[in-house]
């Protein structure tokens, strides 16, 4: 599904991301860690193709699909769904609007009038999100886990083939983290994950297949959910020399 | 002092800076043409002819009533019902007055359309202790047509304004819009939306006066400006000495949607009293590009994302009101101009 070699990206001239392959398949959990300034962010953002980014060499493979032939809103419409880690705030526009009008732009089959209603009542309710949201204007005056509700409430509308979960779980208390955690395990047996986070408690409610280390750039250690907490615990001073 | 005998005001002049009286003139500085009514028909209620007394020492408002055209007064004691008032400016030059006298709770919506060369309107109203009015202002003038607007406001004490104005229709638009807050507890929140396309250009002057203590005043411009558009919004803040326990706000944001728009946004305060909270700001800018990204991630074409928002930066002028039934009204009618826009 995804498919990355040798990836290489800067930012401003500055390289970020120092060769990195990673390879992720549907129903597949991915789950990288690393220190802050690490690259984590960069990729999630390179594959969803911010503009701030620049690749200077490797590719990136989408579905089979080189992702560079793709631009941000023909990835979204081809299944990719980013869950942002500081989703901008678009004030003026409800998200009720907001939502029917990225369901319809994303999905092939996009369900109408009262289908649609009933399909956000039913993702809403397991998100245990109250209606006044609707009305609220995207992401404008929303706590950091309103914020996080609202990217996996668009992550189970959209039913995306990738999901790409940036910091979904930092700022989160308990409750509203085994919420979320509810979200990705909806949509991760039809998906290929990739969560990006600093912490292993939220593997506590998401089971990952593949825990990666990310140190300066690239990945320099893969292993199972008993990685995360071999990192949590040690830190990342002894992945260094692999770095 | 009549009108020939006044000068013509120097742009050095706040108010006249960006739109000089000579441009805004339908004919020429040094005359009175001759105009057309500018009537208004009220849907359920009966309006008055308007017995106008004076006209005081401003330019524009002197032009206004010496220059004839309609003047009616539209009395209510409202219990809380919407009510629109349609105007249609034809012929060359069209002139109209209308003064509303409101007691109890109303909103009223006033609709100008119309493809007179010119048109000159004069709006004026006194809210009266304890009542509250929602008014709405949609220009939707064709877009050859010249608009010159004022406003007096006059709002006692314990009653409230909620102001808003959906700028979108005429080709050069100048707008004077006065509110005095004349009570203790009067309030005003204003809001001016604006959408400048082509050549257009819109100036919206906008002055509160705070004459007593414990009165607010929040003033919103929201302006998105494509092609060689310009918008400018000047803003003049009073609060009067002694008018302790005020507090008053002015933020003027412009959306800069081309290389070639424009946009003035200067807010001025002047506070005479000590204890008073009062707060301005503008900014001009660009479509935010994380915003974009954003909408763009979700599958929306950069056209569409672009619609978007837009379509929320002007809809979001009109949340500092509290008139449901006019954010409503403001927000259908700006949504409907968004969709043509769009078809076109």
């Amino acid at each position: 599904m995804l498919r990355v070699e040798n990836l290489h990206v800067s930012v401003d001239s500055t390289p970020i991301i120092k060769g990195l392959n990673l390879t992720i398949r549907r129903g597949e959990i991915h789950v990288i860690m690393g220190r802050n300034g690490a690259g984590k962010s960069t990729l999630a953002n390179v594959v969803m193709g911010h503009p701030a980014y620049e690749i200077t060499s490797g590719e990136i493979h989408f579905q089979g699909r080189p992702l560079e032939e793709l631009a941000v809103f023909e990835r979204a419409r081809a299944g990719m769904f980013l869950s942002f880690q500081y989703p901008a705030v678009i004030p003026g526009v409800q998200v009720g609007t907001f939502l029917k009008k990225s369901v319809a732009s994303v999905r092939d089959d996009p369900p109408k009038g009262r289908a649609f209603r009933k399909e956000l009542n039913e993702a809403m309710s397991k998100l245990e999100m109250d209606k006044s949201f609707l009305s609220r204007y995207v992401n404008d005056g929303f706590s950091g886990g309103e914020k996080k509700r609202l990217e996996i409430l668009q992550m189970l509308l959209l039913k995306p083939s990738l999901a790409l979960l940036d910091e979904t779980d930092s700022g989160l208390d308990i409750d509203a983290l085994r919420i979320v955690s509810k979200g990705i395990n909806e949509v991760a047996p039809e998906a290929g994950c990739l969560i990006i986070t600093h912490y292993q408690r939220l593997l506590d409610h998401v089971k990952p297949h593949y825990v990666h280390a990310m140190i300066d750039g690239a990945i320099v250690k893969t292993g199972g959910p008993e990685l995360a907490l071999e990192l949590e615990e040690r830190g990342y001073d002894w992945l260094d020399a692999a770095a | 002092m009549s009108y020939l005998q006044m000068a013509v005001p120097s742009r050095s002049a706040h108010l006249w800076r960006y739109t000089p009286w000579n441009r805004i003139h339908p004919t020429k500085p040094d005359e009175l043409p001759d105009v057309d009514s500018l009537k208004f028909e009220v849907e359920g209620y009966e309006v008055s002819p308007l017995v106008k007394t004076s006209h005081g020492s401003e330019i524009a408002r002197a032009f206004l009533y010496e220059v004839g055209g309609e003047a009616q007064k539209l009395t209510i004691n409202g219990k809380g019902e919407v009510i629109h008032v349609r105007a249609r400016a034809g012929g060359h030059i069209a002139v109209g007055h209308l003064d509303l006298d409101v007691k109890g709770e109303a909103t009223i919506i006033l609709h100008l359309s119309g493809d007179a060369g010119w048109c000159g309107l004069h709006l004026s109203g006194t809210i009266h202790p304890n009542a509250h009015l929602g008014f709405g202002f949609i220009n939707e003038l064709d877009q050859s047509t010249k608009l010159l607007r004022c406003d007096d406001w006059s709002i006692e004490r314990d009653a409230s304004l909620d102001n808003a104005t959906l700028s979108v229709g005429g080709f050069n638009c100048k707008s004077d819009m006065r509110a005095t807050l004349n009570g203790t507890n009067a309030s005003i929140r204003q809001s001016v939306t604006a959408h400048g396309q082509g050549a257009r250009h819109d100036d919206h002057h906008i002055e509160i006066h705070h004459l007593h203590g414990h009165t607010n005043s929040d003033l919103v411009t929201n302006a998105a400006c494509a092609g060689r558009s310009h918008f400018v919004a000047t803003g003049l803040l009073t609060i009067a000495e002694g008018a302790d326990g005020s507090d008053a706000g002015q933020v003027f944001r412009n959306l800069l949607l081309s290389e070639k728009a424009r946009a003035e946004a200067i807010p001025e305060l002047e506070v005479l009293a000590d204890d008073v909270s009062a707060a301005h700001g503008a900014a001009s800018a660009p479509i935010d590009a994380s915003q974009l990204h954003y909408l763009m991630s979700r599958g929306l074409s950069p056209e569409e994302s672009e619609s978007m928002i837009v379509n929320g930066f002007l809809i979001d002028a009109f949340s500092n009101l509290k008139n449901d039934a006019l954010i409503e009204q403001m927000r259908s009618r700006l949504t409907v101009h968004l969709e043509c826009e769009l078809k076109r």
